[in-house]
């Protein structure tokens, strides 16, 4: 085992590093939007709406993300869309994380007790201020420790962008293995810099946690 | 895509299953034998155990699956371990797997209320009696919906081991396409199976789960 | 004040409310006693259309609320807007409170008066904090739900109501949930909600309370009122069998 080999690499995998976080956080915000549009689908009094949301999110968790990847990328090809790789990248993990992002909302506006808004109603509040006063800034505030545990999954999951191309950690981690002929040293290299980043996320999760439990909301 | 294309394919296609399938079982079932043997192990207070099995679930949780993978098959030879694609990637599951499940043996035995233990040991039953009647099943039966999540998120995962050559579904799938100029109709069609196949997996999952946890509830025991 | 009339509710096949007829008028306080599972939640929730009831009327001040008549005699639900407008004239305070837990005291109180009567911000906030006052809790405007004991809690839920100056108040077993030590707090705001002319109509378990600060109690079992009257009279001389059971037992507890 030669450490030198990660030494020399640093600065590479330092970059790549940064094009992961880039790529995973613009997925996880553009999830974000699209997931809270499944919610209000899945939680609508309207059929329709109910059902398209259910299949959305049960075809996005179903369908493993390599195949949804490649699926988007041959979609985009077959219908003569050129589009940069990155286009692919950044929409596979955002469709897919917005199913995640849907259900955690979801789970988020069930756990605000029901008797809270049942007081907003008996005083006479409109619909539209339930749900603006009560209901959502709870329910977003109980959803932040599960969003953070879904962007260190995200993190995770962007290593398979690397099948398309992408100069990310893993697709990185693989060039520097065959150019030095040294796999060990690249994928430990790699695999340091994902614990290193996750290691930090873990830590704001766990601020993140800590800081809202004040105030009241449990 | 025809017919005659599809029939042409097929015993491959169903060779890839089956190896999705292998994988899938013996990487899981060899994941649930090593996490819970972790989740065992640390329980006993030796300080230089405990940190090297908290290093090997951090690794195993915190670095995504494709890197283990392209560490054990491309990276293995280095340290003596030549190892097939099929093997590397039934051992990357087993110990992908194996730090998840041993995280959630721990949460199953941490969630036993400590009133049932404390019952059972006024009662004056020995320690290992107290582990092996009432903490144990009570821990077991807390990870089963866990573990069956787990379960279903690992089948999603063998198409991974498509990256480094296993000839799973996935790789099948890639293969036929590339040789028949049909990327699109076959990913599209696998893209439906590995729907249709969690979904089923799913249901199943869930009703294994009602099965077992059914005597907690007030209408679920029988007999 | 309140009428009703007939009422009846089922949940599906479980009739809850069998015909219920019962009038609370103006200034009284009256409170509705009997065992759990009685209906007598879900008699008090139908006041202000929490829940809906299938059978009867129910009416506030003379008006009908939940549905509409229709000119041929039928009726339709009545409309989302109206029904608010009569809700804003109903306090009501829970078993659990509830107290919205990201909001302060003072802001729980002056929020319905913002969002519902429409008052600015610094109009909200001194009624709000008359409010408080009224209830003992000037000291804890600014505090959170989560950092107030049981009592307070309560205490605030009722200062919220009250802000709004509905014309009744509806309390759904508000000591319950209480530690005993809580209770005798929240019992004396209600008393002295009473003294000063309140309408309010009360389910509890507080026989005492309800001995020595109701105008009338009325006994409801199986969705039926099985008896009503002064608390003498339901205490001491009612006839009903099922009546004298419930009493019983409560007399046995109490007396060692």
């Amino acid at each position: 085992m030669k450490p030198e080999v990660i030494l020399h690499s640093f600065g590479y995998l330092t970059e790549a590093a940064g094009v992961t976080i880039a790529v995973s956080l613009a997925g996880i915000v553009i999830g974000f939007a699209v997931g809270a549009l499944v919610c209000a689908a899945r939680v609508s009094h309207r059929l329709s709406l109910k059902r398209i949301g259910t299949l959305y999110v049960s075809v996005f968790r179903g369908v493993p993300l390599l195949v949804q990847l490649l699926f988007i990328y041959y979609f985009l090809a077959e219908f003569g869309l050129d589009v940069p790789a990155i286009v692919a990248a950044v929409s596979g993990l955002a469709l897919s994380s917005a199913a995640y992002q849907a259900e955690i909302l979801r789970g988020a506006l069930n756990a605000v007790p029901r008797g809270q808004s049942e007081a907003a109603v008996a005083l006479g509040f409109a619909g539209v201020d339930v749900w603006r006063r009560i209901l959502m800034p709870q329910a977003l505030r109980i959803s932040i420790p599960p969003l953070i545990n879904e962007f260190i999954l995200l993190l995770k999951a962007s290593s398979l962008v690397s099948v398309v191309g992408i100069a990310e950690l893993t697709r990185v981690s693989m060039n520097i293995a065959s150019l030095t002929y040294r796999p060990l040293e690249a994928y430990v290299g790699g695999g340091l810099f994902y614990l290193a980043i996750n290691l930090v996320l873990a830590g704001f999760g766990a601020i993140a946690e800590r800081r809202l439990a004040i105030g009241g909301v449990r | 895509m025809n017919a005659d294309l599809l029939w042409r394919y097929l015993p491959s296609l169903l060779s890839g299953f089956a190896v999705t399938v292998f994988c899938w079982s013996v990487g899981g079932a060899l994941g649930l034998v090593l996490g819970f043997a972790i989740a065992l192990a640390r329980r006993v207070p030796l300080p230089p155990l405990q940190w090297f099995l908290r290093a090997f679930v951090e690794i195993f949780r915190g670095t995504p699956f494709l890197v283990q993978l392209f560490l054990l098959y491309a990276g293995g030879p280095y340290v003596g371990l030549r190892l097939s694609a099929t093997a590397a990637g039934v051992l990357g599951l087993a110990l992908y797997s194996s730090a998840y499940f041993a995280e959630i043996f721990r949460a199953g035995f941490g969630a036993v209320p400590v009133g049932q233990i404390e019952a059972a040991t006024s009662v004056g039953m020995a320690p290992f009696d107290v582990l092996k009647r009432v903490a144990l099943p009570a821990a077991l039966i807390a990870a089963v919906p866990p573990i069956v999540n787990m379960l279903i998120i690992l089948s999603k995962e063998t198409v991974v081991l498509s990256i480094i050559t296993v000839p799973e579904l996935m790789y099948q799938v890639q293969t036929m396409a590339a040789e028949t100029f049909t990327a699109f109709d076959a990913i599209f069609a696998m893209a439906v199976f590995y729907w249709l196949l969690v979904e089923c997996v799913s249901r199943l999952g869930a009703r294994v789960e009602k099965r077992v946890t059914a005597f907690l509830s007030p209408s679920g025991a029988r007999g | 004040m309140i009428e009703l009339a007939g009422v009846g509710k089922s949940f599906g096949e479980h009739e809850v409310l069998r015909g219920v007829d019962l009038s609370v008028g103006r200034s009284e306080v009256v409170c509705l006693i009997g065992p759990s599972g009685s209906g007598k939640s879900t008699l008090l929730r139908c006041v202000n259309f929490l829940e809906s009831y299938d059978m009867g009327e129910v009416r506030i001040d003379g008006r009908l609320i939940g549905y509409e008549d229709l000119p041929s005699g039928a009726r339709k639900p009545m409309s989302a807007r109206r029904l608010r407008e009569m809700r804003r004239e109903i306090g009501m305070v829970f078993q659990h409170f509830n107290l919205w837990p990201h909001m302060t005291a003072i802001g729980n109180v002056a929020e319905p008066l913002r969002r519902v009567r429409g008052l600015t911000a610094g109009q909200a906030a001194d009624r709000a904090t008359a409010m408080l006052s009224k209830v003992g809790l000037a000291a804890k405007a600014h505090a959170y739900p989560a950092q107030l004991s049981g009592g307070q809690q309560q205490r605030v839920a009722i200062a919220r109501a009250l802000a709004m100056q509905p014309q009744l108040m509806l309390f759904d077993e508000p000591t319950s949930a209480l530690d005993p030590e809580l209770v005798g707090e929240v019992l004396e705001v209600m008393r002295s909600l009473a003294a000063e002319g309140m309408t309010m109509l009360i389910v509890t378990h507080e026989m005492g309370f309800a001995a020595h600060v109701a105008d009338r109690i009325a006994f409801i079992d199986g969705g039926r009122i099985i008896d009503e009257g002064s608390p003498r009279h339901v205490f001491h001389h009612s006839q009903e069998p099922r009546v004298r059971q419930f009493l019983e037992t409560y007399h046995d507890r109490n007396s060692f």
